[in-house]
């Protein structure tokens, strides 16, 4: 069974991830009383890069690299994720620290791209995008290690799923205020899109990307918002469970839709944030989830 | 102070270097001065409070063997306009450069550099600012003996030098094609990390010469329609202001009723084109939700526009002599009816962006400049108004028939991008109110004034009209042929764009595109030319029905 489980997430997230931003768009196209694309859009969106010029601007092996790379680890970590309550037989000797290892490998490989591409905007970009991951990764980790603390263990197995199901504490309502907060950073999108900020910065570090290679990251984007939205539901929502597996997948799936609902009012309802703005937000936001960890460690 | 007192200062002051003066209407005064003084004449102008308008230059060769320049002067709190007149011989035409002075004349003096071959010592930056790269030295368009449609060979290896970057800094280019734009233009925008410390500009990249084509190849009546088409948005603000210059200069008296039609095409527009703004500014602080509502408020004008005119933009109103279709009872109320429902629409989105902190803190104290340096360059519209500076021409000159409505003119302090948002906002409701009164004072009468016989040679008129973005100036000199001799136009977006740079400096680069956008500037109003949008490889023909349908349905 645990070895059915690496499958069931990558086909779910695969699938679906595209999905589901085809429902952010059409959300945010009804809030600004518009008509909206068609929900399966995105699939197109992918199909129709994938059928255009690769086009190699950098002509250097970082620059080709950066996509699969990015690509490549968000795949890893959904593929170990305990998707469904089920825990997955790559996960088993792992701990949680490595699923933040891998989301920061896959914006690292964002920063490898922008830098080798070398082009003023995505450069610049490249700075935001840095700025953001050295802020908003703590914010993560402290997540896990909320969970960590309460059951006195680093194992992937054990921190994640139902980490708050048998204390659902202080620490943890604050935690979850937490989040939801830096949600909207999480999976870059207003008022924290900094980084790509089409109007000043043309899609920033993706702006020598095109083709396959601009395919994967928008995949990878995806792929990462998916996870960010089963993290949220799969911590804070542990009971949301039934037992049968195939059951708590859809519960799952359903949950999260309403987070990706979440994530699309807000983001049609913000301006985007200047960085410096946007950095004081999160050190904010540091602090507070810093207060969640001891006051887990103080068992509250 | 009057028009009088001006010319007695100058003469005090000067003496002989005054050789004469001409009042050629109400609130309006030329004085020829001697070429060697234009500079200190200019000075006094500024000291006793005018506001530098623009430089006309022209080529006077066949009549007087001079090339003549002319800078203007508004007067804005008693109400007339001054034009310091000079002329200086062929084979040496050089003026003063009065731009150490008055930093907004820096155009006006760039642009007779290239269009007329004029020379302008002391000009801090005596760069290329019209013609293309490749232009040919020696080559200037507006001169009489070159024709409208001289093609030049082109050459390659031209390329335009742009500033040179102050140390520390490296040069992000905003341009010649970037989302922030919507035309072409080129900023070559300085930054020291993300902060901005300088910056060149590079336009005029679609100047079509609209002034020569219409000195030369048309007639009077034609121009109106070439005119409304120098903007993309203002459909009426150009054609009024050349008819008025033109009616001015030929001593025209229009009828009542259409100088109350002019002012309603000239709010209706200002309607659109300020939610068109405050939407783009949503759009560019990556607020798409204030975008679309805005601009789906703004579709029920464009469409009450073509009731009226017969079209959503150039809507081939305004003639000289009057306007070309009368406002009947049943628009009257078609009218009054879209403006409730506008009102009410208008009064709800204006909670939403002023009770949203986060577009405060997007413009708030961005782009901040003093109320001193506004004056200095000569800011106009909105860009003034909202940096505490009060000026408005449809108030200060009154044309039309402005005279007869009651309005205020929003002015706030604040200074910054926040500052024209809220004077655009406010100035929604003085439309609306003004389109009411309109409708109510308007006379009963015929809506065009015929024109006897030609109109009579070298005449000057010029006209302000306050277009939203600021005011249009238009400068005509009567000729021969039934055409303008000389036909000048200056946008003012010409003014703002050239307070860029004062406005970007010290501000985030992420803040570019907002400040940029708070001047809603017009690059093809500078440029003078006309937006093309051409639907390549169609193969179905949409017919107007469908295309109606489609547009509407989608809204």
């Amino acid at each position: 069974m645990r070895y059915a489980v690496p499958f069931v997430n990558l086909v779910c997230f695969l699938a679906l991830a595209p999905l589901y931003e085809g429902l952010l768009r059409r959300l945010t196209a009804r809030v600004q009383s518009r008509q909206g694309p068609p929900i399966i859009q995105p699939y197109y969106d992918l199909l129709k890069l994938l059928g255009k010029e690769r086009l190699d601007s950098a002509g250097t092996w970082p620059f080709r690299l950066a996509p699969l790379l990015a690509f490549g680890s968000v795949l890893a970590v959904v593929a170990v994720i305990p998707f469904g309550g089920r825990i997955s037989a790559l996960a088993e000797r792992m701990n949680a620290v490595l699923i933040i290892y891998l989301l920061t490998l896959a914006g690292a490989a964002v920063l490898f791209g922008a830098l080798a591409g070398r082009n003023t905007f995505g450069l610049i970009g490249a700075g935001r995008e840095m700025a953001t991951m050295i802020m908003v990764e703590p914010i993560l980790a402290m997540t896990l290690i909320l969970g960590a603390v309460k059951i006195r263990s680093l194992a992937l197995t054990a921190a994640v799923p139902a980490a708050f199901g048998a204390s659902f504490g202080f620490s943890s309502a604050l935690m979850l205020v937490v989040y939801l907060l830096a949600l909207q950073a999480f999976v870059a999108r207003q008022p924290f899109d900094i980084a790509e900020a089409e109007v000043e910065l043309l899609e920033g570090p993706f702006i020598e990307y095109s083709g396959g290679n601009l395919a994967l990251f928008k995949y990878a984007m995806m792929l990462k918002q998916m996870f960010y939205a089963w993290l949220f539901v799969s911590v804070f929502l542990p009971f949301l469970r039934t037992g049968v597996y195939p059951l708590d997948v859809v519960i799952q799936l359903a949950a999260m839709s309403a987070v990706f609902v979440l994530i699309g009012l807000v983001g049609a309802t913000n301006p985007r944030m200047r960085i410096d703005q946007a950095v004081r937000y999160y050190a904010i936001l540091i602090i507070a989830a810093l207060g969640a960890v001891g006051l887990g460690v103080g068992g509250l | 102070m009057t028009t009088e007192q001006i010319l007695e200062t100058l003469r005090a002051e000067f003496g002989g270097a005054v050789r004469g003066s001409a009042n050629p209407s109400s609130g309006r005064l030329l004085v020829d001065i001697d070429r060697s003084r234009l500079a200190g004449t200019s000075r006094s102008l500024i000291k006793a409070g005018g506001r530098y308008q623009v430089g006309v230059g022209s080529d006077d060769r066949d009549r007087t063997a001079t090339f003549g320049l002319i800078h203007f002067f508004a007067f804005d709190r008693d109400g007339f306009s001054v034009g310091l007149r000079t002329s200086a011989p062929v084979d040496d035409p050089a003026f003063d450069s009065i731009t150490p002075d008055i930093p907004a004349a820096g155009w006006t003096e760039r642009e007779y550099r290239d269009l007329l071959g004029l020379v302008f010592p002391g000009h801090p930056k005596p760069k290329k600012l019209i013609t293309a790269d490749d232009w040919p030295d020696g080559i200037f368009p507006l001169r009489k003996e070159v024709p409208y449609n001289l093609v030049p060979p082109s050459t390659a290896d031209v390329a335009y030098q742009l500033d040179e970057a102050p140390p520390g800094t490296t040069c992000v280019p905003v341009g010649p094609f970037h989302s922030t734009l919507h035309e072409p233009a080129h900023f070559a925008v300085y930054v020291d990390g993300e902060t901005i410390k300088g910056c060149d500009y590079r336009g005029f990249m679609a100047h079509r010469g609209i002034e020569k084509l219409c000195q030369t190849q048309v007639g009077y009546n034609e121009i109106p329609f070439i005119a409304e088409r120098i903007c993309g948005i203002c459909g009426s603000v150009h054609s009024v202001a050349y008819c008025q210059a033109v009616e001015m200069a030929a001593g025209l008296e229009i009828s009542r009723r259409a100088e109350f039609i002019r002012v309603i095409c000239l709010e209706l527009e200002r309607l659109h084109s300020h939610l068109l703004l405050i939407g783009v500014a949503g759009h560019l602080i990556g607020y798409d939700t204030v975008f679309m509502h805005a601009w789906r408020i703004r579709e029920q004008i464009m469409w009450l526009s073509e009731k009226i005119t017969g079209n959503r933009k150039t809507y081939g109103m305004v003639i000289v002599g009057g306007v070309r279709r009368d406002v009947t009872p049943e628009i009257r109320e078609e009218i009054l009816s879209v403006l409730k429902n506008l009102e009410a629409e208008i009064a709800g989105f204006e909670k939403a962006v002023v009770g949203d902190s986060l577009i405060h803190r997007r413009t708030r104290g961005v782009g901040f400049v003093p109320k001193d340096e506004t004056v200095l360059w000569s800011l106009l519209g909105p860009v003034a108004r909202g940096r505490g500076v009060d000026i408005d021409a449809r108030r200060d000159h009154p044309y039309a028939a402005y005279d007869e409505i009651e309005f205020a003119v929003p002015v706030v302090s604040d200074g910054d991008v926040w500052g024209t948002i809220v004077v655009r906002l406010a100035e929604l409701f003085e439309s609306i109110k003004i389109i009411r009164q309109a409708l109510d004072k308007m006379p009963a009468g015929p809506i065009l004034a015929e024109a006897g016989e030609a109109l009579p040679p070298f005449r000057p008129g010029w006209s302000m009209v306050e277009a939203p973005r600021g005011e249009s100036f238009h400068y005509v000199l009567t000729g021969e042929e039934n055409r303008p001799e000389r036909w000048r136009v200056r946008a003012p977006t010409y003014h703002n764009l050239q307070g860029i740079p004062r406005m970007l400096l010290d501000n985030q680069f992420a803040d570019f595109p907002i400040i940029l956008g708070s001047i809603d500037p017009c690059f093809s109003c500078t440029d003078r030319v006309a937006v093309v949008d051409r639907r390549a490889g169609r193969t179905r023909i949409w017919d107007k029905t469908e295309l109606d349908r489609l547009s509407r349905s989608r809204s």
